[in-house]
């Protein structure tokens, strides 16, 4: 119910984002994965000055005063709480025994390791798998979808935002966030996600185009999860025609 | 009279004319690269440290002879590098490769120690024209970064052409860069502009 007036106000960004969209006239770069780039390219305009007024300095600010070893116990734990998504879309894809390991590490991290502060798990050669619904509907057979910038949460893809529907009911810190209300762990995650971009902004800005290098960074990143690290061999051949 | 510094460059000129002969096996090349590197800057730590441009030459003679630069010039440019005379496409990939190193130099003295580099046993499609080495890079936070180098063969050797890192290639990545900047400026303005170092390039 409290999310309500936050949805409203989304929404009328969307349309307005779409509306500006539609003026400019860019030429399309790659129609086949992005076929909406001229809306993409607003959104990504916006959520730089996003970032620039709010996000970055918030994170920044949280960086300059938390300790370090205070940094890496929440980080753990936040990983940890947020772990059973992974586990649960392991279990959707079919990979039981590694759905499996993934239950043992999120036992094994809760209790020696202390409600996860601690990742004796990772110290013990426990694989840490990454998982979310959206790679799931790719496994699923939903795997070429086109990118799709959200405001704020930045690159996705069709198929990507409808997983993150899937992941509020399966992701624990975002199930607290949006059922429950509880929004401390959610928000000190999207703290340590901006912290960890850091070291990387300077090479993104500095690229000859920014919006098309995190893009396709993101979608071959992509790619690499969904297949679990072994994606399929490009066709470099190709690369000499086209 | 056989001083230390003599022995050095008797085996440097060894090693320089050795190794390329062989025809290596590409997980070979990685790690023996790797090592090779790793041993002469643990050596050398503080002169390393305090002069990174050194890098770039350890760099450049221990990996460089196993990069196929023409090949991945020629990947990155596609349909760009058609028809193009060969010395402009050697000036490019030089310019490429000058880029390449200076940016992978210096996180090589990151490494502290040997087992941040483990090269894994081979998985999926190799052929005996093309493979990957897989292998992964352990950083500072403990968390292991997983890296992929693409081989072809040349001849009866195999080179390097391709280097991914979680996913990201860098053939791909530059190629969506470079490509509009040919396209609207030419590919002696790109090259140029590489060299002098007033175009920044994105990479992972």
């Amino acid at each position: 119910m409290n999310n309500k007036p936050l949805q409203q106000w989304l929404l009328i960004l969307f349309c307005s984002l779409l509306l500006s969209a539609c003026a400019s006239n860019v030429p399309i770069s790659d129609p086949e994965n992005d076929p909406w780039e001229r809306y993409n390219r607003s959104v990504h305009k916006f959520n730089k000055t996003f970032d620039k007024a709010l996000y970055k300095p918030l994170a920044s600010g949280y960086n300059k005063i938390t300790p370090e070893p205070i940094k890496e116990v929440l980080g753990n734990f936040l990983n940890n709480l947020a772990y059973p998504n992974t586990i649960i879309n392991l279990f959707l894809q079919g990979q039981f025994r590694n759905g499996l390991t993934g239950t043992g590490r999120f036992l094994i991290n809760s209790t020696v390791g202390i409600f996860g502060i601690f990742d004796v798990a990772s110290s013990a050669e426990i694989p840490l798998h990454d998982e979310d619904f959206g790679q799931t509907l790719a496994v699923w057979g939903w795997d070429n979808s086109r990118y799709f910038v959200l405001p704020v949460f930045g690159p996705s893809t069709i198929r990507d935002g409808f997983g993150r529907i899937g992941n509020t009911y399966m992701d624990p810190v975002s199930y607290l966030a949006s059922k429950e209300n509880i929004w401390a762990p959610w928000i000190i995650d999207k703290l340590h996600v901006r912290v960890r971009l850091m070291n990387q902004e300077e090479t993104i800005e500095s690229s000859y185009d920014p919006y098309i290098f995190i893009r396709d960074a993101w979608l071959q990143n992509r790619e690499f999860k969904i297949y679990n690290g072994d994606p399929p061999a490009l066709d470099y051949e190709a690369f000499l025609e086209e | 009279m056989q001083s230390a510094i003599v022995k050095t460059i008797f085996l440097t000129l060894l090693l320089a004319f050795s190794l390329p002969a062989t025809a290596m096996e590409p997980r070979d090349i990685i790690q023996d690269s790797a090592h090779d590197i790793f041993d002469i800057i643990n050596t050398n730590r503080a002169d390393y440290e305090a002069h990174p441009e050194k890098l770039v030459q350890l760099v450049n003679d221990i990996l460089m002879p196993w990069f196929d630069d023409i090949y991945a010039a020629r990947l990155i440019l596609g349909r760009h590098g058609r028809g193009v005379p060969a010395d402009k496409i050697q000036a490019f990939a030089s310019a490429m490769q000058d880029l390449l190193v200076q940016r992978y130099a210096n996180s090589m003295l990151r490494f502290k120690s040997k087992d941040q580099l483990q090269v894994l046993k081979l998985r999926g499609t190799n052929t005996d024209k093309l493979t990957r080495v897989r292998a992964r890079i352990a950083m500072d936070n403990n968390q292991w970064i997983p890296v992929e180098y693409s081989f072809h063969k040349v001849g009866d050797m195999w080179k390097l052409f391709d280097v991914t890192a979680e996913g990201i290639s860098y053939i791909i990545t530059y190629r969506n860069q470079i490509g509009p900047m040919v396209q609207a400026d030419g590919l002696d303005a790109v090259t140029e502009s590489l060299r002098s170092g007033t175009v920044e390039l994105a990479d992972n």
